[in-house]
């Protein structure tokens, strides 16, 4: 799933209805996002697998809390690779253009959820 | 709710989320994105925070590492952690938790869960808080208790000043018969000393008679009850019990007068006639605070006192006068040679004595 809405949904009403807050939040994650994507990409150019990491765990934790399951999965799928020192597959670009895609859809549906919202 | 929390997560995300939360609580919050800069901050000012939730899983050092790192470190390791986790990472959550972390929540954040593990932790914390304040207020009072201990025994004997700290001193010093050996002892001599001698020499002469003095009635274990210029009065069996209460007095005299002789020896050579005496009697005393309100002495009252006084008022120059009493009680122990019977001031009959010559 690309966008899990009731997630949004459940964090405006764990803040009391606060619905410009959950708007706030999921603008962050994007431009947080980017940079944790542009990290992983650099990283990954550098062949250095321990940098890799982080940005990549970063990501994964963020995305599932702003519902977006299949980024979160992509993610974790670079973090373990990372952790494993295992490269090749992720260099070999398989993964990280599944993640880039992944990051492309949820973007998307993010930002159609916020222009609902504040439309 | 008050207090401030330390929110421990990389993903900025989810930190806004918690502290949104926390400060719907009430709270305040302070951020850090890895456990190294949430460890700089804790160090940094241990007692600004209450609180730290802490992200299980974080690159770099985790929430395992962390916690490990904070339970390390005595001035953090009362903080109560709180770890944040996913539902996949129960395992790390299990061990955080026997290392000693105080709860869990898993991610997505449920308020009221939030709410009430938040609560219990700050109740542990301010418990702990109470706690450590009552240990400083216990540990002030106990230096001030050994400090006013030290300082008492430099104006009381050291087995009185023991006595008021004990657990039964009330009881001993409000007041109790015992029997006792007393020992009197003066100076012959020190009054025309004091007439003719400068306050200086004076002074100087008694504090090498005290210090003498002193020393005997600490290695004999005697109570010191008064000095008054060349008087001194001890007793023994009291405060402490000793058995061998009246060999230890006869003891401590014949030491003292041993030692004596060579500072009279030094003293004579100055112009000064100064001889030891002493009286020894042994009985029933009645023991405890006497005084009044304001200043209060730990005495001993009774006839033995009286005795061993006028005993000491009686010896010449190196005597050392025994009451009867006491000399049947230790004579194996002593050498003496009989002094007949003696006339005492106040006593209506004689008194028989004996003069010790050597104690062993």
């Amino acid at each position: 799933m690309v966008l899990d809405v009731s997630v949004l949904e459940e964090l405006a009403d764990a803040v009391g209805g606060d619905r410009p807050f959950v708007v706030d939040l999921v603008e962050t994650f994007i431009a947080d996002g980017e940079q944790q994507l542009t990290e992983i990409a650099t990283a990954l150019a550098a062949g250095d697998a321990a940098a890799v990491v982080r940005p990549a765990h970063t990501l994964k934790s963020s995305s599932a809390t702003v519902g977006a399951p299949a980024l979160a999965a992509a993610a974790r799928a670079i973090e373990l690779a990372g952790r494993a020192g295992n490269l090749e597959a992720v260099a070999g670009d398989a993964e990280m253009r599944v993640l880039r895609e992944t990051w492309d859809d949820a973007t998307r549906e993010l930002r159609a959820w916020v222009a609902g919202e504040t439309a | 709710m008050s207090g401030t929390a330390l929110v421990v997560d990389d993903s900025v995300v989810n930190r806004r989320v918690l502290v949104r939360h926390l400060e719907g609580l009430g709270l305040a919050t302070l951020e850090a994105e890895h456990g190294a800069q949430a460890l700089d901050l804790l160090h940094a000012a241990p007692d600004r925070f209450d609180l730290v939730l802490l992200d299980v899983e974080m690159p770099e050092l985790d929430g395992y590492e962390t916690l490990a790192a904070m339970k390390a470190d005595a001035a953090i390791r009362h903080l109560p952690v709180i770890m944040v986790s996913g539902v996949e990472e129960l395992d790390s959550v299990v061990r955080c938790i026997e290392l000693g972390a105080t709860d869990y929540l898993t991610k997505p954040i449920t308020p009221r869960i939030l709410e009430a593990r938040v609560n219990a932790s700050l109740a542990a914390k301010h418990l702990h808080d109470l706690e450590v304040a009552h240990l400083e207020r216990l540990q002030a009072l106990t230096s001030t208790i050994e400090r006013q201990k030290t300082e008492l025994s430099r104006f009381l004997s050291p087995q009185v000043a023991t006595l008021i700290s004990s657990d039964d001193g009330e009881e001993l010093l409000a007041g109790h018969r015992r029997l006792i050996t007393v020992v009197f002892c003066d100076l012959r001599g020190f009054t025309s000393f004091a007439e003719g001698a400068d306050p200086e020499e004076l002074l100087g002469v008694l504090g090498e008679y005290h210090r003498l003095l002193g020393e005997a009635i600490i290695e004999h274990g005697g109570t010191l009850e008064h000095f008054a210029g060349d008087g001194v009065m001890v007793f023994f069996n009291d405060p402490v019990l000793q058995d061998d209460h009246v060999a230890r007095a006869v003891r401590m005299a014949v030491a003292i007068r041993e030692r004596f002789a060579p500072l009279a020896a030094g003293w004579r050579k100055r112009g000064y006639e100064l001889g030891f005496g002493a009286g020894i009697a042994t009985g029933y005393a009645t023991l405890g605070r006497i005084g009044f309100e304001g200043r209060h002495d730990y005495g001993a009252i009774g006839n033995v006192v009286i005795m061993a006084s006028r005993l000491s008022s009686k010896a010449e120059a190196n005597q050392i006068l025994l009451s009867q009493r006491a000399h049947a009680m230790v004579e194996d122990l002593v050498e003496v040679e009989p002094v007949g019977e003696l006339t005492l001031k106040g006593m209506s009959r004689p008194v028989p004595a004996s003069n010790v010559v050597s104690a062993s």
